[in-house]
Formats: structure tokens, sequence, C-alpha cells
């Protein structure tokens, strides 16, 4: 099998992985005690984000003062210290670095004014129940992030800081595409901190509890993600048309070819290189306050989605994955909207289909899903999907669908937001309507398409009835997972 | 497959059991027409002057009637909306149901609710009627309550907003 973790821990190849973890089992197990010190911050006293006002880390102002030089020099330095001599152009000329050392010298300045004015301007703490990120000097402008909102936490080290042992903390809670607080940038194990404090505060515990263990779930061999990546439809149809016109345009010196060439092949780099990049070393883990995810070559991430916070999720089945039995999970999370949805959409890149599920049951605790009998939709409908099916269990509503892709979507009955039943004039003609259980927007939507319009409002009262006994019995305050 | 306690409706988009659909002011058929006319005057107007730039009686004669066409649907649809139109408040939930073209039913959870708003356009609050919208974390819920009376839209929201409250469970 293509390489899970080592043994303990790691899901047995072939069958599902051990479902160590309780949910909630993490309250009274751990009692708070020091904080835990990472490796490497030994001598210096771990500072506790949930006492007193921090500052982002002091390099933050040297980094951003060296951003602002370098925009500087690109636009205005550089031309600055060439000077036109008759024909060509001269490099160093005396009188161009004194004036490239008069300008020079006042935007340093500026630079590192602006630098400190930054970092002096940003401070956060935590007040009760909420994050404050005040910003600003003359101006200050305040924003609260109750803590028990919060989505999901990352921390991020983009590439350029990663030489410097910085890291960015990104806090996102649900509202809107402005609910989300980037602190950029803190020290590697303050950062790390950071995320463990505000997840045991937004659990319910006191903020020096020590960061909850976590117990490897899957990791994703570089190979099975090459594999997985080039063999989907698209990119497997750019490949043939790449070598077709590289052969064309090599035989026959026709330079419309080549470039037909060259596009393609700027496709194929944009459709598997930036995934194997972004998704390179994706690691799961399960801890008890949420799903850590690892993954990045050149930019790495760590995200912690705390539990129930993960609204919908899909198990995704391209065509040409299904022989091997390959899956990629899916997920909508509330926090995460626009653009940020797309990067973090992804749960699991790929793995064998068991583990997919598998990591579905510990995103809805008790759901099987391929215990769940899927009834198939309507023969009646125009559509040609015939693998289009639907069904429920007490614990989650799944819906099947796509001749090519199958997609299995899934979510929890605590979790829907509504029920919709839509019957557009083509489906009315043959007594058809659709089943929607909606969750926020996100790259999830769960959808039983082509019902008998009566068995259709019994999905849909089922399901509300479902959903209401699943919210009743959720416990009183489900943002304090460890309470 | 057994799909639990409730007894099955007659129809798809019947009323809930031991229930009527609550309709809503007649006023809303009117207001649909109106605003029908308002768009479809400059329309014709506009349309009939470039047609006839163009030359030809013919041409615009032809343009009317198919104004006074779509207007006559938009009649009817109005009608027809203002029918298929209805919700029903349960012990925990709301449904409401509507469209002509697409038919549509929609139970909202009242613990799923983040807010709930009363819009009224210039129109509206000239005829005495508002829009009730419910809004949940899921955009695709969409419940739009159309042509309320605009005192009966008042008692809704606050009815709403109580259930809501009492029974919100964050997200």
């Amino acid at each position: 099998m293509n390489g899970p973790y080592p043994p303990p821990g790691g899901p047995v190849p072939g069958g599902p992985p051990p479902h160590g973890y309780q949910p909630p089992g993490y309250g009274p197990a751990m009692p708070p005690g020091p904080p835990a010190v990472p490796p490497g911050y030994g001598q210096m006293p771990p500072a506790r984000f949930s006492a007193g006002v921090h500052r982002l880390h002091p390099a933050t102002a040297l980094l951003r003062a060296f951003v602002f030089w370098l925009i500087y020099f690109v636009l205005l330095g550089f031309p600055l210290l060439l000077t036109r001599r008759g024909e060509e152009l001269v490099l160093f000329a005396p009188e161009a670095v004194r004036r490239f050392a008069l300008v020079s010298i006042p935007v340093t300045v500026a630079a590192v004014v602006v630098g400190i004015w930054g970092w002096l301007a940003l401070r956060f703490w935590v007040a009760g129940d909420e994050l404050v990120v005040e910003t600003g000097l003359l101006r200050k402008r305040r924003r609260l992030i109750p803590l028990s909102r919060v989505q999901a936490i990352d921390v991020v080290r983009p590439l350029m800081t990663r030489l410097t042992g910085l890291a960015e903390v990104r806090v996102e809670a649900a509202g809107g595409d402005r609910a989300e607080i980037c602190l950029r940038y803190l020290g590697r194990g303050a950062a790390q901190r950071l995320r463990a404090e505000l997840l045991a505060l937004a659990a319910g515990l006191p903020g020096h509890t020590p960061e909850a263990p976590e117990q490897p779930f899957w990791r994703v061999p570089f190979g099975t993600l090459f594999l997985s990546l080039i063999s989907r439809l698209p990119v497997a149809a750019a490949g043939v048309l790449f070598l077709t016109a590289l052969v064309a345009s090599l035989s026959l010196l026709e330079p419309g070819f080549f470039s037909v060439a060259v596009t393609t092949l700027l496709g194929l780099i944009g459709s598997v290189i930036a995934p194997l990049v972004t998704y390179g070393g994706f690691t799961v883990a399960i801890s008890p306050d949420g799903l850590r995810l690892r993954h990045g070559l050149l930019e790495t991430r760590m995200q912690t989605v705390p539990p129930g916070r993960v609204q919908a999720v899909a198990i995704v089945e391209p065509v040409l994955w299904r022989q091997r039995g390959w899956a990629r999970v899916e997920a909508t999370v509330a926090g995460y909207a626009g653009e940020r949805q797309a990067l973090s959409s992804v749960l699991l890149p790929v793995a064998p289909r068991q583990v997919a599920v598998a990591l579905v049951a510990q995103v809805f605790p008790g759901a099987n899903v391929d215990a769940v009998p899927l009834l198939p939709a309507s023969a009646k409908g125009l559509s040609l999907d015939r693998f289009a099916a639907a069904g429920t269990d007490d614990v989650v509503f799944v819906t099947r669908r796509g001749l090519l892709c199958r997609r299995t979507e899934v979510i929890a009955h605590a979790r829907a937001q509504s029920v919709r039943l839509t019957s557009g004039p083509l489906q009315r003609l043959f007594g058809l309507g659709t089943v929607h259980v909606d969750a926020p927007s996100g790259p999830v939507r769960v959808a039983a398409i082509d019902r008998d319009l009566p068995e259709a409002r019994l999905i849909v009262e089922s399901t509300a009835e479902r959903a209401r006994c699943a919210r009743a019995h959720t416990r009183s305050d489900p943002t304090r997972w460890a309470r | 497959m057994s799909y639990g306690p409730a007894a099955p409706p007659g129809g798809a988009f019947d009323p809930p059991a031991g229930g009527d659909w609550h309709r809503v002011s007649p006023r809303l058929r009117w207001h649909r027409r109106i605003t029908a006319v308002l768009t479809a005057l400059p329309v014709a107007l506009i349309g009939a002057w470039w047609v006839h730039q163009g030359g030809g009686a013919l041409g615009v004669v032809l343009w009317l009637a198919l104004v006074a066409v779509s207007c006559a649907m938009a009649w009817i649809v109005a009608e027809l909306a203002y029918r298929s139109l209805g919700y029903a408040e349960r012990a925990e939930d709301l449904l409401v149901t509507s469209g002509v073209f697409v038919r549509r039913l929609v139970v909202v959870p009242y613990g799923r609710m983040q807010l709930v708003d009363v819009t009224a356009g210039l129109l509206e609050r000239w005829m005495g009627i508002a829009t009730v919208r419910l809004h949940t974390a899921a955009a695709a819920t969409d419940a739009r309550i159309p042509g309320l009376p605009a005192a009966e839209a008042a008692q809704l929201r606050d009815r709403l907003a109580q259930k809501g409250e009492a029974r919100s469970m964050g997200l």
C-alpha cells in the first residue's frame, strides 16, 4: 500500500482505520498544567496569549520595511542607477550613485518608519471570550472575534518567511468575506502556542491547557498525489493534445502547432504542478481540538478545523481513479469564503476510498457513508446520470451523482440549514422534483435529483424531522466542544 | 425504505398535515401587474421609436403587439404566482411554497434562522404590503414571503425572531 503512517495509529490498509478518538474526552483527562514548551523555545519564558497585550514578532517591522524598500528599488531605485552615455547605458556612474544615495537614504528611513509604525500599531489580546485585534496608532480600529464562533485556525508559513522562522496565523470566523483575522507574522513557536491557546479557549478550557495530542490519520505519498493529478480526464486529454501538437510542430515545422503546444503545457502546469506544490506532503491528523491538515511544498499550511465546523463533505471519484479505488474528500467549512474557500476545501487530495469514508466518519461522528442505503433516482427523467441516487440514515443525508466524475455528497442532519424541494417545468412534466439539503456556500451541494414528487415530499418531511431530532440531541452549546 | 413519522400528504406541494397555507394579500397581484405595466411602458415607447427609425409602421404595430402579449402573460403569471404562494408556521419550522415555472417548497427550522428582514419598496409601501425574508447560513435557502400586509409582516417578523432566539444554536 502506498505509504500510510508507520503502524501505530495509522489506518490499516484494506480495513477501516482505527477510531481511537472520542470527541469530548479531553476535558477532565488533561488537567490544566504548565503550558507545553515547544522544542527550541526552552530558554524563553513562553508568552501566554490569554493574558496581557501582545504584538507581532519584531522582525515583522524589518520584513515590512524590506518589502517596501524592494518595491522602491525595482520601480525607482534601479532606473536611478542607470545613466545614458551616448548609445549605451552605464551602471554605477559616479553622479548616478550620488543621485541614488540622495533619494535612497530618505526612502530607507521612511521604509523603516513605516515598518515600525505598522508593528507598533497592531496589538492583540484575549478579553474574556473574544480575540481583540486593534490596529492604528492615531485612529484606532478594533476587531473582535468571539472565540465560540471560530471556524478554523490556520498557521501559514509562506516561502519567504520559512527562511526567517516566522509564521502567519489566520483565524476564521463565520460570517462573510471579511470575517477573518490575519496575524502576520509571529514567531513559529509563538504561532503554534497562540493556535493552541485560542483553540483551548474556544473549547471552553483554560488558555494554558497544553496543546491537545494528535493522532496521525493519513499521509498522502508524493507519488500517489502525482499519479492522481495526471490521471484525470481533462489532464490526460491535455497531455495527448500537447504530445500531438509537439510532434506535429517538430515534424511539420509549423509555428501554429508550436503555440498550441506551449498553451497546453501552461495549462498542464496550472492543473498538475500547482496542486502538486499546494498539496505536496499532505497529512491529516486527528486531535480532540479538531482535524489538523498540513500541506504545501513551498508555502506550508497547517489548518485546524475544530469539531462540528465542517458543514458538508463530498467524496469525489473521477472516472480514472475508480479502478484504483481512489477518492478525494472536499468539505464546506463556514469560515472560508471566496478565494480561501477554494484553497481550503480539500480535506484529503487523494486516498483509498475506505480512508475517505473513515475521514467522513471522523468529521460526522457516527456516520458510515457506505452503509447508507442509496435509492436510485427515478428512471423517468431526462437526465443521463444513471448514478444519481440518494439515501439517509439517522446521522447523515447522502446523495450520489455524476456519470464520469462521481460525487458522493454527505451532510449531517444536525448541520442542515434548510430543506428545499424544487420542481422545474421539465421535471413537472414527468412528475419529478429535486430535494436540496442546504449547507453554507461551498464546494458541496447536497441535492437528490429526479425523485418522484410524492416521494420527494416524504424525503423533505423526514429530513426536516430527522434534522430536528439531531439538533435536539446535540449538546446545548455545540461551540464549546470540550465542556 | 421508511421515511419516518410524517404522514404522506397528497400532492408534493400541499400544506403540512392538519393545516392550510397562509395566503398573502391579494394586493400582491396588483403589485406585480403595476410593476409589469410600469416596465412595459418605457420598453414599448423606446422600442417603438427605435423600430420607427428603421422605417415601417408594421414593425411598430408588431412591436406593440409583442409588448401587449407579454403584458397579458405577466397579468396571468401574477395571478398564478399569487395562488402558488403560501406559508405555514409549524412547531419547529417554517414552510414556504412559491413558484409558477419552478415550484419550490422550503422548510426552514427556526433554530437555523440567522436574521429575518422586512423590506418594502416604494410601490409596496403605497399598497401597504411588505416582503419578509429569512436568512440562514446557507445562501441557497432564499425563503421569501412577498405581499404580506405590512402589519402582518411585522408580526410575523417578531414571531419568527422570537422563535429563532429561543432555538438558536449558532452554526
